[in-house]
């Protein structure tokens, strides 16, 4: 039996929330060489026009005979009509959406997760920080914020990669350094071709060139490895940016994406449901949120 | 898209995986529509030695002559799996693994007489020797695992197997726990997949798909002996079907509740 | 709506009830309890304390298909679900259904759990307590809702308390049955009935204090100790009334893209539950996959509902074989000792 995709904000209530909707990937090239760029779109119209997401949500994406999985929204929903994803391949899911042509289908269902508080981040300066594979989620926000860049405050963003061949979108992020309504700092830890035109150091060194913030009105968008989320949490607080505002994305095993399988529970949170956006503040909180090291030894 | 060339190969063993293969009666015909088996000793006689897609691996390896063999298939083949317990874990000829003392074993039984054939060596899995893709476990192999698997790698994608221990698909068929009975049962060591049979019939669980993912063996040697049973004895029982992994942990237990006693 | 019934016209009535659909209820053979498939009353045991597994089986069995798949797309698999009249469900249980309502029928309704809920009438029957059970330190020792029909043994005939309107048309199959007629000397019977049942409660579980406590005891050594001697077999949560998690796989028929989408309980005992792509696994100690189940249970659900996860039906104390179970955790956590 059909059922129709689902809506956020106007959820229908016979639907099956677990259907995958079938999309065709329209376009697919390498980002590195691990790293692909899928841009996907719906086999029935309607699916398009439904498929109504918030910066910071994820879908569950389905392999034919393989299997789903969670996978993070690249694309912002101020371009509607295409789907964007920036996967890595680290999995048997992945290996086998990497054998995938373009053309060929694949199933999405979602939107899912809280995504970013774009109500309350309005009217407010922008912080995003970016480390690996960590702009997979970020560029949707950064992306949206830049296609209604009046509601916005100021914005910077922060990007860093191991070397310049592993920096995601670094062609995308290149034309944004010259804007003059943000600042776009890029950094790899290590230049390895001698053509590298920016910064060579990790993220947290980009912080002094910032000058200085209006932190209580700052919003902090952070994803990235577990040590850079360690590090770039330090400058933060250490710079006043309420925890509350620090905004980190996390990632966790789902097999349902609606609070039903388990496996992403912490505690009485589902970081399907209640994520994956969590505040700085929760991260303390909750002690399993994001593991050892990040959240130690913090007691002010 | 042509179909993909797999073979059939077996070494130490009883072939009743080989047999449990030609034993899927009902899906038999599309099994062999959907691939093109160019070596299957057991069920065919033109056999070749040719390139394959997929190699399908039965025994542990025990001789010269295996191993030599083995090396070949492997080079010929893209992806080599392991069916049965004896090729995935090293089976109950592997069960003296980690204790030395082979060459006494091999003479206990074969005395001064000259064997003719090749060198044997204590029996190990198939991946002590060689890269192996998948292992489908089981004495012998179930039928609906093993499809379920053939059928995705001839789809190209990857097959799943249960990773929690044999105690989940009792649960499954609402046995009551046999270990809390104070019965000797291996299955918080043993992979599922058989469906819990044994225990379904009141029969402990003997280990038989060799070991799960996520082992505690000292856990279970403790309770086995407040449980009353003597250490030789459950050594020897989890180690029967428990293979080079088994062996290994119960190696490390043994040394650990040495140093300990000898501290005392 | 609380009626009265005679005991001996009970298998007349579930005689009559089949016609609503199948019976199942509580089955021994040797120690195997389990909810069967039955055709009267003589063949199920209704003093049995506990099936292996409790009538979550029903509601979202062990292992299902969700979809049938090809290139086309995912088409949903429901619609073959028999109706289905539970028989004998103790009030722990029907507490444990409760909760599973919450959270597969609220936000994002699960279809699977809600057609099995509508196709499956609760007949709950009062129980007789053994030493492992706990409900009275979970506060689910009686039960005032989430059935159809409640049957309260009172030895000489049943008090039945009517919960929903489709217990009540299968209570109109028979209305002869059942009598409107409760008098003081019933009301007594039941006062009694209830001390009875609060008096034979010998297990030691007390659940007071957990979320302080178990926050309080995050770091303790003793998960370590109890992570020693757990086999990760995964049968707490098989057993465990409000465990709800599960995997899911592709299956695919031989040589097609097409294939099924099958969905089995999983438990957060395993390595693999906690693992995602790339290898990295966010519980890979045994210390931390118990105390999230523990934490879940006795902490967290607290916090959030005002009551535990736990309903206190004693499952996981009879079936882990190395006695880790909510009674033995909580009492470690207390004393900072793993008993013996």
């Amino acid at each position: 039996m059909k059922r129709l995709c689902v809506v956020v904000d106007d959820r229908e209530v016979e639907e099956n929330p677990y259907q995958p909707e079938m999309w065709r990937i329209v376009r697919r090239y390498p980002l590195t060489n691990d790293v692909n760029f899928f841009q996907a779109r719906a086999v029935d119209v309607d699916d398009v026009l439904k498929m109504n997401y918030r910066p910071g949500q994820f879908i569950m994406g389905s392999v034919l005979g393989e299997g789903e999985a969670p996978f993070s929204i690249s694309s912002t929903p101020s371009r509607p009509g295409l789907m964007e994803f920036c996967i890595r391949k680290v999995g048997t899911l992945t290996e086998t959406l990497f054998g995938l042509k373009e053309n060929q289908t694949i199933g999405l269902r979602g939107p899912y997760g809280n995504g970013f508080p774009i109500d309350k981040m309005e009217g407010k300066d922008i912080m995003i920080i970016a480390g690996g594979l960590g702009v997979a989620s970020l560029r949707s926000l950064l992306l949206y914020v830049l296609d209604n860049r009046d509601k916005f405050g100021k914005l910077v963003y922060l990007h860093g990669a191991r070397t310049p061949g592993e920096m995601l979108f670094r062609e995308e992020f290149m034309q944004l350094k010259d804007r003059d309504d943000l600042k776009c700092i890029l950094t790899v830890d290590k230049d390895d071709t001698g053509q590298w035109t920016e910064r060579e150091g990790v993220v947290t060194d980009l912080f002094k060139e910032l000058g200085p913030i209006d932190a209580k009105n700052t919003f902090a968008a952070v994803c990235g490895p577990p040590i850079m989320y360690k590090y770039v949490m330090q400058r933060l607080v250490k710079l006043n940016v309420p925890k509350h505002q620090i905004l980190m994305t996390l990632e966790r095993r789902m097999k349902c994406g609606v609070g039903k399988c388990g496996h992403c529970a912490i505690e009485y949170l589902y970081t399907c449901m209640d994520g994956p956006v969590f505040t700085y503040w929760d991260v303390l909180h909750m002690k399993e949120l994001i593991g050892k090291g990040v959240s130690d030894n913090v007691i002010a | 898209m042509s179909s993909p060339k797999i073979g059939f190969y077996g070494f130490t063993g009883c072939a009743g995986d080989q047999l449990m293969v030609l034993n899927c009666e009902d899906q038999l015909v599309d099994l062999f529509g959907a691939t093109d088996i160019r070596s299957f000793a057991m069920a065919k006689s033109d056999n070749d030695d040719g390139e394959l897609d997929v190699a399908f691996v039965e025994g542990s390896i025990s001789t010269e002559g295996q191993l030599e063999h083995l090396k070949d298939i492997r080079k010929r083949s893209k992806v080599v799996v392991a069916i049965g317990t004896c090729a995935c874990w090293g089976g109950p000829q592997a069960m003296k693994l980690e204790e030395g003392g082979y060459e006494e074993r091999y003479k206990k039984v074969y005395g001064n007489a000259k064997i003719e054939v090749s060198k044997a060596f204590e029996a190990q899995p198939v991946d002590a020797f060689v890269k192996v893709e998948m292992k489908i476990p089981g004495c012998p192999i179930d039928k609906t695992e093993f499809l379920s698997a053939v059928t995705k790698v001839v789809a190209g994608r990857h097959p799943y197997f249960y990773s929690f221990p044999v105690c989940t698909e009792c649960k499954w068929k609402e046995n009551p726990c046999i270990l809390t009975e104070g019965k000797f049962c291996a299955g918080p060591l043993t992979k599922a997949g058989c469906g819990a049979v044994c225990p379904s019939h009141n029969i402990p669980c003997v280990g038989c798909w060799g070991p799960t993912d996520d082992l505690n063996v000292s856990a279970e040697y403790n309770l086995l002996e407040e449980k009353g049973y003597d250490a030789d004895e459950i050594i020897k029982k989890i180690k029967k079907f428990g293979g080079a992994v088994v062996a290994k942990m119960v190696k490390e237990l043994s040394a650990k509740k040495n140093t300990k006693e000898g501290g005392k | 709506m609380i009626l009265k019934m005679k005991k001996e016209d009970l298998s007349a009535f579930l005689e009559s009830a089949k016609e609503w659909g199948e019976l199942w209820g509580p089955t021994r053979k040797g120690e195997r309890v389990a909810f069967e498939k039955v055709e009267t009353l003589s063949q199920m045991d209704l003093k049995a304390t506990r099936t292996i597994i409790p009538p979550k089986k029903f509601l979202y069995p062990p292992r299902f298909t969700m979809f049938d798949y090809d290139d086309k797309g995912y088409v949903e698999r429901t619609g073959d679900v028999p109706n289905r009249i539970l028989f004998g469900i103790h009030p722990c249980d029907v507490h444990g259904i409760q909760i599973m309502d919450e959270l597969f029928l609220e936000e994002y309704k699960d279809p699977y759990y809600a057609e099995r809920r509508e196709k499956t009438l609760l007949l709950g029957h009062s129980c007789i307590p053994d030493d492992k059970c706990m409900c009275f330190a979970t506060d689910t020792e009686f039960i005032a809702e989430g059935f159809d029909l409640f049957f309260t043994d009172l030895k000489m005939f049943y008090l039945v308390w009517v919960g929903s309107s489709r217990g009540h048309d299968i209570v109109r199959m028979r209305p002869e049955l059942f009598s409107r007629d409760i008098g003081k000397d019933d009301i007594m019977n039941y006062t009694e009935y209830r001390n009875w049942k609060s008096s034979q409660f010998t297990s030691k579980a007390d659940f007071t204090g957990m979320p302080d406590i178990f926050e309080l005891g995050y770091n303790s050594p003793v998960w370590e100790e109890l992570a020693e001697k757990c086999l990760s077999c995964g049968q707490c949560t098989m057993a465990c009334p409000t465990c709800n998690c599960y995997n899911v796989v592709d299956e695919v028929d031989l040589g097609t893209v097409e294939g099924t989408r099958d969905r089995f309980w999983d438990s957060c005992m395993f390595r693999e539950y906690s693992l995602v792509a790339g290898g990295h696994n966010f519980r890979d100690s045994r210390a931390d996959r118990l105390k999230l189940w523990y934490t879940h249970k006795l902490q967290a659900y607290i916090g959030e509902f005002g009551k535990p996860a736990c309903v206190g039906c004693g499952r996981c104390v009879a079936t882990c074989p190395v006695d880790i179970n909510v009674v033995s955790v909580s009492k470690a956590l207390k004393e900072q000792e793993v008993g013996k």
